[in-house]
């Protein structure tokens, strides 16, 4: 037994996978950091600046440690079974999509070493399921805490979610059409020389928009609505309770970032000459990965500050009348351009 | 390198690990927090006024035409995945991609239809 085997027995690469758990925690609170900062430089605001020095940077840190030592609250109407779940699903759905999402690759030679918990067959669909559970989630919260305004939120929650659901998966067979696989893996690899951003635009836009409206970020968001429903799913939450939720969904703006890179951006891929440096070359594909989603975090924080939020009419037309046609016709051309690769650099 | 099976036992690994965690937290949490006496605490937030009635209620009719959608759509759609892996290099590309565009014209059909009938316009 070489150690490629024993890294990829399913036993020892799910523990140690646990790792990654970890580390994507760590990323999300980063990302919470991110979105408090850089969204008081857009407002001109000086934000966090205590904690760890002069730019706040351990601020999620003490959030968490405060979180902590808060009352734990059901109010008296809730239905304690569906409140005590809810977060548990929202976070575990997280959890589930970390399993199966390639947080980069080891490059040796011709040899690409994912850095994945397990590596499926249709982990895409996989991918998909898991992450449409923190919508059920967000009901159960807002269901059973029994508040009119979680209610409002989770109903116009589940009319968001089920506007973006089709044209995202559409959008995914767009991409496989071209990987001709459904393994995240095998799709990020074929996208070595050229992005798939390039051979199909109208798909990135379309899929951007959609785990941007999946991840209830604005300027779809649904789920929080500050502005008219207090907190939406939150309200009645306090404490920690309420901090797994909302850790919840930055874990998805983390992995929506990821699932990205994978699918459009090019994932780790990197020209030979690079990764034949010795040693730093074959780590220089997990640097260009985490780069590349940074990035992406970047834009979509952007992208909450600067924009305002969508009535929720205007969320569901641009759902189902823009984006659902838009995603089949990025579809055929898929279909027609892997075809025309087919009869020209096919057998 | 594996079968099937195995690469879901990361899956399972990782199920149980979700469902311990919050457990865990909220113990610590119980043990730490501050536990106030007052009783008004329980009642459901709205803004500070007594809360009349149940929140649980009924919506608008309109809506459940959005879920009928969803999931049509949902479940047709899922069947292009399984196609999208075959339809190149098993010497059926011609039947394979006729094949799904037909089934994407009769997708296209019934989302014009629900269009038409005002499905999916938002009601007020």
């Amino acid at each position: 037994m070489n150690i490629v085997d024993i890294v990829y027995n399913p036993w020892f690469s799910g523990i140690v996978g646990l790792l990654l758990i970890g580390i994507v925690f760590v990323c999300a609170i980063l990302a919470v950091w991110l979105e408090r900062k850089f969204g008081a430089d857009i407002q001109s605001r000086i934000g966090p600046n205590r904690v760890g020095g002069r730019y706040g940077i351990l601020q999620g840190v003490a959030d968490a440690i405060k979180l902590f030592t808060k009352e734990d609250l059901i109010p008296a109407k809730a239905d304690r079974l569906l409140f005590v779940l809810a977060p548990i699903i929202v976070l575990g759905s997280g959890f589930m999509m970390i399993v199966a999402i390639p947080f980069g690759a080891i490059v040796i030679g011709d040899n690409v070493y994912p850095i994945a918990a397990t590596q499926m067959d249709i982990s895409v669909i996989y991918l998909e399921a898991v992450s449409a559970l923190s919508v059920l989630g967000i009901f159960m919260a807002a269901y059973g805490s029994n508040n009119k305004y979680s209610m409002i939120a989770a109903f116009r929650n589940m009319a968001r979610m089920i506007g973006y659901e089709v044209p995202l998966g559409v959008c995914i067979i767009g991409v496989a059409v071209m990987a001709q696989s459904l393994d995240i893996v095998v799709i990020a690899k074929a996208q070595s020389p050229l992005w798939f951003v390039f051979l199909q635009p109208i798909g990135f836009v379309v899929f951007f928009i959609s785990i941007l409206a999946d991840m209830g970020r604005l300027p779809f968001d649904q789920n929080e609505a500050e502005e008219e429903l207090v907190a939406g799913w939150g309200t009645e939450y306090s404490g920690l309770r309420w901090g797994l939720g909302l850790f919840g969904e930055y874990i998805h703006m983390v992995l929506g970032a990821c699932l990205m890179v994978l699918l459009y951006l090019g994932g780790w891929n990197l020209p030979r000459f690079i990764t034949d440096i010795f040693v730093l070359g074959s780590l220089m594909p997990i640097f260009w990965f985490v780069g590349k989603v940074t990035i992406i975090v970047f834009i979509i924080i952007m992208i909450r500050w600067a924009l305002p939020r969508y009535r929720i009419d205007q969320v569901v037309n641009l759902g189902w009348k823009v984006l659902f046609p838009l995603s089949i016709l990025n579809l055929i051309w898929a279909v027609a351009l892997s075809l025309a690769f087919d009869m020209i650099f096919g057998a | 390198m594996s079968g099937v099976i195995d690469s879901y036992i990361p899956v399972i690994i990782f199920l149980i690990v979700a469902l311990a965690v919050p457990p865990v937290l909220m113990f610590i949490v119980y043990n730490l927090s501050p536990r106030s006496k007052a009783k008004d605490k329980f009642t459901t937030y709205e803004c500070g006024s007594v809360p009349i009635g149940e929140a649980k209620i009924q919506f608008n009719i309109e809506y459940y035409l959005y879920a009928i959608a969803f999931v049509l759509f949902d479940v047709e759609i899922l069947f292009l995945y399984p196609w999208a892996t075959v339809y190149i290099g098993h010497g059926i590309t011609q039947v394979a991609v006729v094949e799904m565009l037909l089934f994407l014209v009769v997708v296209l059909m019934g989302y014009v239809y629900l269009w038409k009938k005002e499905a999916l316009k938002w009601v007020k």
